[in-house]
């Protein structure tokens, strides 16, 4: 499922790539909107892919060019995940990345930042005070963590409003999940669109 | 370019979300259970007990079962709660997750076909194990039944594996075999020379069970008959059925997954991945049935003298202490020398120990996870010290 997913989003990016070039001036213009979908497992990279399809969620965000050429930007974002397992998620993140251009608008990326995961638990909670147990909701924990990803995205426009849709596949190590497991790993396969809106 | 209406994007991604927000109710029911016989009530160490119990569940711990035999006889109690959610109080009658103190049943069962001589302790595993199973084994044929018993075969652990632990808390429910437990360690080197030196693994009496399987057919049928039966332990259980974990005097188990200090329900996942081991865990027991397994195995109930001794064998630790025997745990605990086993796992633990020198036996199995650190668990040692007290000194 997860091959073809991947197989059926490139050919996606490639035919929109393909369709859309040389219809407009081309911009780049900073602070773009950043969508995305994304899919959560708790797992090492590249196993397991189907249990990330029962993790859904959703994420916002930009970014910032450090060059004329936009491949070497900042982006920023929130992201947020449903996981009946391991409990939900929220994270902030920061990620510089490298996007070299692969042919025409056809581009890729390798990023690599910092996110602080405020992951929630999957059942409601307890904590004991003063001998008596009292409800802690959902109530999870805040770990800092080191998202590592890579993309394949294309670059389209729409009158002036340039539109780049991308997959990708991002390993995030997070710290500190126990005083016996301090290192957890977790995926997300995210597909979205960053969208430049020329005002 | 087709357009596609902003109201169809939200509609989709409300949909995909909804769909996915069914909370897993990490809820299994658990109910009362009804108590056969009263527990005697003229134990002269019961108030020393039941207050080191109530310290134990004053100190984060949901509830703790308990069953003690000493020269006064039987005597059981309960402390705390079965189910956090329901206020459900644990009763002496609920069945314990007996976790690793499975494999002191396994070795017994073990012991018994090498008493009917269907096997030998000294033989290499690769005389008796499946060769799709041998496979996954680096140097199998260096490893004897006995090295698996009493865990020196330097064979890796299988749960030592990133790959198995986050494929089993993403995916609780997923159907582990015994073979596959073996595909995480395929490959791997033996950690160390087999019989140099006492590791304990589970993943030895993983193995364990595949060559029973296939010297019985089937090695929980074999254990029913050969152990629980002639013990008369009718309130143990191990895939005499496949809801055996779903009966409803089991507690709910808690795990403080973040070492925080709070707890959570986890008695599906508890459920699933005890229902998944076989050998190295899986029974389920009430903890007088424990305590009586036990006795009739070191009272000689279950195998013969020489046998037995075999079990007591105990190989050294690191410090030139003695470590453990054949499915047997050699341990000091309150400062006395003590002989069963312990067992730890994600919603639950327990000890079942035997003391030599004061010819007591006792069980104490408790609801929350002892598998990784909690702080709860520093006040709780120092509860179960009371408790070793309260029972020996």
């Amino acid at each position: 499922m997860q091959t073809r997913f991947i197989l059926l989003a490139a050919a996606l990016l490639l035919t929109i790539s393909a369709s859309a070039q040389n219809e407009t001036p081309r911009t780049y213009t900073n602070f773009p909107i950043i969508i995305t979908v994304q899919f959560h497992a708790l797992s090492l990279p590249f196993r397991n892919l189907k249990s990330n399809f029962k993790n859904v969620g959703i994420g916002i965000g930009t970014e910032v060019s450090h060059n004329g050429q936009q491949n070497w930007v900042t982006q920023m974002g929130v992201l947020w995940y449903r996981n009946r397992n391991v409990g939900n998620g929220f994270m902030p993140h920061l990620q510089t990345v490298w996007r070299p251009t692969l042919a025409d608008d056809v581009y890729t990326e390798i990023k690599a930042g910092l996110g602080y995961l405020i992951s929630s638990r999957p059942s409601p909670s307890w904590r004991q005070v003063n001998g008596v147990w009292q409800p802690a909701g959902h109530k999870g924990k805040g770990m800092f963590t080191v998202p590592l990803g890579v993309s394949l995205g294309a670059n389209t426009w729409a009158g002036k409003t340039q539109l780049s849709p991308f997959v990708t596949y991002q390993f995030m190590l997070v710290t500190g999940y126990s005083a016996s497991i301090p290192l957890v790993p977790e995926t997300l396969i995210q597909t979205g669109a960053r969208v430049h809106i020329d005002y | 370019m087709k357009t596609i209406s902003h109201t169809s994007v939200i509609t989709l991604l409300f949909t995909m979300l909804i769909s996915c927000t069914v909370s897993q109710q990490n809820r299994v029911a658990s109910s009362s259970c009804v108590q056969e016989s009263a527990p005697i009530d003229t134990y002269s160490r019961a108030a020393g007990i039941n207050k080191a119990l109530e310290k134990l569940t004053r100190s984060g711990v949901p509830g703790v079962a308990f069953a003690v035999y000493s020269a006064e006889g039987w005597w059981e109690t309960a402390a705390g709660l079965a189910d956090l959610e329901s206020k459900l109080p644990m009763q002496p009658c609920h069945l314990q997750y007996l976790q690793s103190v499975s494999k002191t049943y396994m070795a017994a069962a073990i012991l018994k076909l090498y008493e009917e001589k269907k096997l030998k302790l000294d033989t290499p595993i690769t005389a008796y194990l499946p060769e799709k199973y041998s496979r996954y084994i680096t140097g199998a044929e260096q490893v004897t039944v006995r090295m698996l018993l009493n865990h020196t075969s330097g064979i890796p652990e299988y749960n030592y594996a990133p790959a198995y632990v986050s494929k089993l808390l993403q995916q609780p429910e997923f159907p582990f075999t015994a073979g596959e437990y073996l595909t995480y360690i395929q490959g791997k080197p033996l950690d160390f020379a087999p019989g140099s030196k006492y590791s304990y693994r589970n993943v030895n009496y993983v193995i364990l069970t595949l060559m029973a399987d296939a010297i019985t057919g089937n090695h929980a049928a074999y254990i029913s008959e050969a152990i629980f039966k002639p013990l008369g332990l009718v309130h143990t259980f191990y895939r005499n059925e496949p809801g055996y974990l779903d009966y409803p005097n089991i507690p709910s188990s808690y795990w403080d997954r973040h070492s925080n200090s709070i707890v959570e329900n986890v008695s599906l996942l508890q459920r699933n991945n005890v229902r998944n081991m076989v050998g190295d865990d899986g029974m389920v027991s009430t903890p007088k049935d424990a305590v009586m397994f036990l006795k009739g195995l070191l009272e000689g109930k279950l195998l013969a003298p020489e046998t037995l001794e075999l079990m007591k064998t105990w190989v050294m630790g690191p410090k030139g202490n003695n470590e453990y025997g054949l499915g047997l745990d050699h341990a000091l605990i309150g400062g006395y020398r003590a002989w069963g086993h312990s067992g730890g796992g994600i919603g639950a633990g327990c000890q079942l120990y035997y003391f030599p020198d004061k010819n007591v036996y006792f069980f104490a199995g408790i609801n929350l996870g002892t598998v990784t650190d909690s702080p709860l668990h520093k006040e709780a040692e120092a509860a179960l010290n009371a408790l070793y007290r309260a029972m020996l000194d």
